[in-house]
């Protein structure tokens, strides 16, 4: 997948793309509401998993998820009215706006600029799904409420961002399960870089809910307690949800208004395995890294960090690894998992993945693998998942892994703006 | 094009260069009307006999209501037994569509992708398996073999594992537009070098769930069929050997907050399409439209097509008609209608057709097309 097709790609030469930067970040997770908060909480290693809120989960073996429990829409929306739309797009559209005021730029500056919203998500509108499918043993499919089955839409994720902001430009909800943000941030930043837009915001949502709660169970991926990944003890995920938005802004359009730049979206790469739908695949996975560090023009000995996808599941962190070790061979960066604080963020998870990417790259540090006592040996040796707490360090080039069933790998690449 | 570099020109001057056709090599279709571009005409033209009932399961549980139904539909007989244990519909209408498109193509699967249209995934295996969470006394039992076909990219990435399909899997939600999204994403895609060939549709199924939730919404006009089924192109940048089904053009979109504001989002996605199609507004000869069975979004789409065409356009097709309302899948639809037609009836002289789309949040978008040369 080479950054430059061949030479009937509309006629453009390389280097005639647009450098593209990130300039905004807004995040509403289960360790705290705001980047910085999100990014402290991330370099202490905090937890933001616990008992289930949301629902009734008294009938689970299992009963912890990553909620957010502190947001109210009311604390941040300034349009939308949280009765007409669902809890994922009022992620979105909270994460949108907190990302927009961390970017300094206003709505005025977003249109001019033909601004619009690509964001990623697992199950879309699954809270409101579930209260249809209440409604629907209570009285029949006949008395479910025409309104709120008017929310189900995914595309309602994006469009919630894009109603709550004017936004005019490209507004499209990218449902790519758990690589899903990674998806949005590459479409964008694809947006961007030809010169369609000048500014884009990209991430993804969702919100934790029963079935996939129930499903993540029956597949035997759940874990006892807390995720633990990368380590030996691991024994899988913890279902999570959020909302994780970024600004995406041309170079010269940053520049100009002056704007702080955390990170260049160096490059990505997008494949899929065409293999299992829940099994993830090693050697497609290492071909995906490769292609990625093509497209961002850099060699594997360049990058200081992977941001894993690093589910905590044995299965999933073992052929990451493995994955790594292929492209990489005896010199893995340091590789972590922040799944292990958030819980799986399903299609918020890669989008959050590049905000602690983001302040990572501002604030030199290291973000940890929380509750790991003992890393995995079976992993092999030079396996660095950060245990506990951040560590400070100075990042140049840093990797954002997102993989997803179906077989789904999406691999961004962010670097210190030059 | 000159190949000013990306410094010096500015968004307008970018925003209005010409674009590249890509090409239609083939098509597959899954309707009500049948299996392929022939069923379809054949409907279109007057044929056939079109049903109003539902087909299976919960056939008995549906709203009264006209469904356009895919019917007598044999999966293992298309796709054999192997892997078809727990296959919903709207995978199976997927998986049957592509296996078409496919049909005497090589393909080099490193660089063949899939980008593909969904509402949100398939509604008949993620409310089973709601229900059964909801109503059995261990909710954690639900079937691990049908969860992973929850995800609304389940049948994006089972296209791929059938085909051996290793490029970019792309899902797009854009709920009416969703089709024309898909078109716009797999252009970019394409443009950049993404990949070499993507397979570009959009899918979609019905169940009494669904239809219940179409049904209360009150969104339909009285009498309007709910529909289903799957439209499928393979889109590649150069013309193919055989010759192509239509030449694809701009596909543009725009988002529009305010609801007094939608017909005049449409205008403007329209007339950017026609601009970066390098088309006079007065070439339009057809334009294939898309929510002509809901109440408002009717006259917001006649309205943006008129003021962007400068008035009425020449002739309409209205896919809804023969295949029902299909929703995320209705941008493929009506140009497969468009297809269906061309290749029953080759125009004499080049056709040149838009296709428009308005959704409800305030989604428009806008792709022109030719038809061969």
């Amino acid at each position: 997948m080479a950054e430059t097709g061949p030479a009937r790609t509309a006629g453009k030469a390389a280097g005639t793309y647009r450098r593209v930067v990130i300039t905004g970040l807004g995040a509403v997770s289960p360790v705290g509401i705001g980047a910085d908060v999100f990014a402290a909480a991330i370099r202490a290693g905090e937890s933001g998993t616990g008992p289930i809120e949301s629902f009734d989960a008294s009938a689970f073996p299992r009963r912890n998820a990553g909620e957010v429990l502190d947001f109210d829409p009311a604390d941040h929306l300034k349009r939308l009215d949280p009765a007409r739309w669902g809890r994922s797009g009022l992620l979105a559209a909270a994460a949108a706006r907190l990302a927009i005021v961390d970017a300094g730029i206003d709505e005025g500056q977003l249109e001019a600029a033909g601004a619009g919203a690509i964001m990623g998500t697992t199950s879309g509108e699954s809270a409101v799904v579930q209260e249809l499918a209440e409604q629907w043993i209570q009285g029949g499919l006949e008395s479910i409420d025409g309104g709120l089955a008017g929310q189900t839409p995914a595309a309602r994720i994006a469009n919630a961002v894009s109603s709550e902001l004017l936004l005019s430009g490209d507004t499209q909800t990218i449902p790519t399960a758990c690589s899903a943000s990674n998806y949005a941030l590459g479409y964008a930043f694809d947006l961007v870089r030809s010169g369609e837009a000048e500014v884009m915001l990209a991430g993804g949502a969702d919100a934790v809910n029963r079935l996939t709660h129930a499903g993540f169970y029956a597949l035997g991926a759940m874990a006892e307690d807390v995720p633990r990944p990368f380590a030996a003890d691991r024994s899988g995920i913890v279902t999570g949800e959020g909302g994780a938005v970024l600004v995406l802004e041309s170079y010269e359009h940053a520049q100009r208004r002056g704007a702080r730049m955390y990170a260049e979206v160096l490059g990505y790469a997008a494949n899929c395995d065409a293999s299992h739908m829940v099994h993830p695949d090693a050697a497609s996975i290492a071909s995906g890294i490769r292609a990625a560090h093509e497209a961002a023009g850099v060699d594997p000995e360049q990058i200081d960090y992977i941001c894993a996808h690093g589910t905590g599941t044995p299965t999933n962190d073992a052929t990451e690894v493995a994955a790594a070790r292929e492209v990489f061979g005896d010199r893995i960066p340091p590789i972590s998992s922040i799944k292990s604080m958030l819980g799986h963020t399903m299609g918020a998870a890669s989008g959050f993945g590049a905000i602690a990417c983001c302040k990572a790259l501002e604030q030199d540090f290291l973000p940890p693998t929380a509750h790991v006592t003992e890393p995995d040996p079976e992993l092999g040796e030079g396996v660095d998942c950060v245990p506990g707490v951040g560590r400070e360090a100075r990042l140049n080039i840093v990797q954002n892994h997102g993989f997803a069933f179906g077989g789904n790998n999406v691999i961004t690449i962010l670097g210190r703006v030059s | 094009m000159t190949a000013t570099t990306a410094t010096t020109a500015t968004a307008e001057e970018r925003k209005v260069t010409v674009v590249e056709p890509l090409y239609v090599a083939s098509a597959g279709v899954v309707s009500a009307a049948g299996l392929g571009l022939d069923a379809l005409a054949e409907r279109l033209l007057g044929g056939g006999e079109a049903h109003d009932e539902p087909v299976g399961e919960d056939a008995a549980a549906y709203p009264p209501r006209p469904v356009r139904a895919v019917r007598g539909l044999d999966v293992k007989e298309h796709l054999g037994r192997k892997g078809t244990k727990y296959l919903d519909r709207l995978t199976s209408f997927g998986l049957i569509s592509c296996k078409a498109v496919l049909e005497g193509i090589e393909v080099d699967g490193a660089r063949t992708g899939v980008v593909l249209a969904t509402n949100t995934g398939s509604v008949s295996t993620h409310s089973t398996l709601l229900y059964d969470t909801l109503t059995l006394e261990k909710p954690y039992l639900v079937n691990p073999g049908r969860f992973p076909n929850t995800v609304m990219n389940s049948t994006t990435g089972q296209i791929a594992i059938r085909n051996g399909l290793r490029g970019l899997n792309a899902t797009v939600a854009g709920g009416q537009t969703a089709s024309l999204l898909a078109f716009r994403h797999a252009r970019l895609a394409l443009s950049l070098g993404r990949a070499d060939r993507l397979l570009v549709g959009g899918v979609e199924e019905l169940s009494a769930p669904a239809a219940w939730a179409w049904h209360r919404t009150g969104v339909l006009r009285e009498g309007a069929a709910l529909g289903e089924g799957a439209a499928v192109f393979t889109v590649q940048p150069g013309r193919p050997a055989g010759g192509e089904l239509a030449e694809l053009l701009a596909c543009e979109s725009r988002f529009t907050p305010d609801p007094r504001d939608y017909a005049d989002g449409l205008a403007v996605a329209v007339s950017r399409a026609l601009e970066r199609s390098g088309v006079e507004r007065g070439e339009i000869d057809v334009v294939s439209l898309g929510a002509v069975h809901q109440r408002g979004l009717e006259a917001v789409e006649r309205r943006g097509v008129r003021v962007a065409l400068g008035g009425a356009p020449a002739a309409t097709l209205r896919i809804a008609d023969a295949l029902g309302e299909t929703y995320s899948a209705s941008g493929s639809m009506q140009l497969a209608g468009l297809l269906a037609l061309w290749k029953a009836q080759p125009p004499v002289k080049p056709v040149t057709a838009l296709i428009t789309s308005v959704g409800w949040d305030g989604n428009a978008a806008a792709l022109v097309v030719r038809s061969p040369r």
